[in-house]
């Protein structure tokens, strides 16, 4: 699956550290989220949806 | 742009590995220099190499701990080193707690390391985000399945009389051999190094 958290958070001036802190999550799970290395649990995508104001579907993208 | 994104220098890169390559060299010569492996059971040579690779990786990854910013959070590497620490030293004292004190006492010893390392373990699990615990369990699922498969074929072939027996000793030096192996591809494949 696809995503635009690099981007979102580029745009937000944010480093990997700052979302890692805001999603309650670890530097190297966000790096491997924007390397598309994994895809998070339904909760993560939420709170990532929640903390970039967005809707998931406008985050997350089909292959 | 945002430091963590900055590609590490190639030079920098092949630096560390030349150190990291320095190290094990150290390491293992000096592991030669003080143990004729020659003349050691297969099964405590094994153990006694997983064993030291095991302390080598937690000391390394307290040196690299050592050296970060005090900014970055360390998550839950303290614990990861105290795992593998305790692994290796767990895997060294049943070779050698004899030659100081009784069987019993060294075994002693270990019962307390295991139950100190199972704490942290299940402390780590705890603490971990969800991608660190799906590499756990990932690291778990391979190991098993790799292991099963081999303790199949093994275990056929001594019924047909094709190999010889091993020592549970034997079997724990391979199983935390390919745990070891799992972990890495596990965590290889989440880019995590």
């Amino acid at each position: 699956m696809n995503n635009r958290l690099k981007v979102l958070r580029a745009e937000r001036n944010w480093s990997q550290a700052e979302l890692a802190d805001r999603l309650g999550v670890s530097r190297q799970t966000v790096n491997a989220l924007e390397t598309g290395r994994y895809d998070p649990s339904l909760p993560l995508a939420f709170k990532i949806a929640r903390v970039f104001e967005q809707p998931i579907e406008s985050i997350f993208l089909e292959d | 742009m945002i430091s963590e994104d900055r590609k590490v220098p190639p030079l920098l890169k092949f630096g560390g590995l030349i150190l990291l390559a320095l190290i094990g060299a150290a390491v293992g010569a000096a592991t030669a220099r003080f143990v004729d492996a020659s003349a050691m059971p297969g099964d405590d040579a094994l153990n006694l190499f997983v064993g030291v690779v095991l302390i080598g990786m937690g000391v390394v990854m307290g040196g690299v701990f050592a050296l970060r910013p005090i900014d970055i959070p360390k998550g839950c590497g303290m614990l990861q080193i105290l795992v593998l620490t305790l692994a290796g030293i767990m895997l060294i004292v049943p070779i050698y707690g004899p030659n100081w004190v009784s069987a019993e006492v060294s075994l002693a010893i270990v019962l307390g390391l295991l139950a100190i390392q199972t704490v942290a373990n299940v402390t780590m699990f705890r603490q971990a985000d969800e991608m660190l615990r799906r590499v756990m369990v990932e690291t778990g699922s391979l190991a098993f399945w790799t292991l099963q498969l081999a303790l199949f074929v093994y275990a056929a072939s001594e019924r047909l009389g094709l190999v010889e027996g091993i020592t549970a000793w034997g079997m724990i030096g391979i199983l935390m051999a390919v745990y070891m192996v799992a972990s890495a591809v596990a965590g290889a494949r989440r880019g995590l190094k």
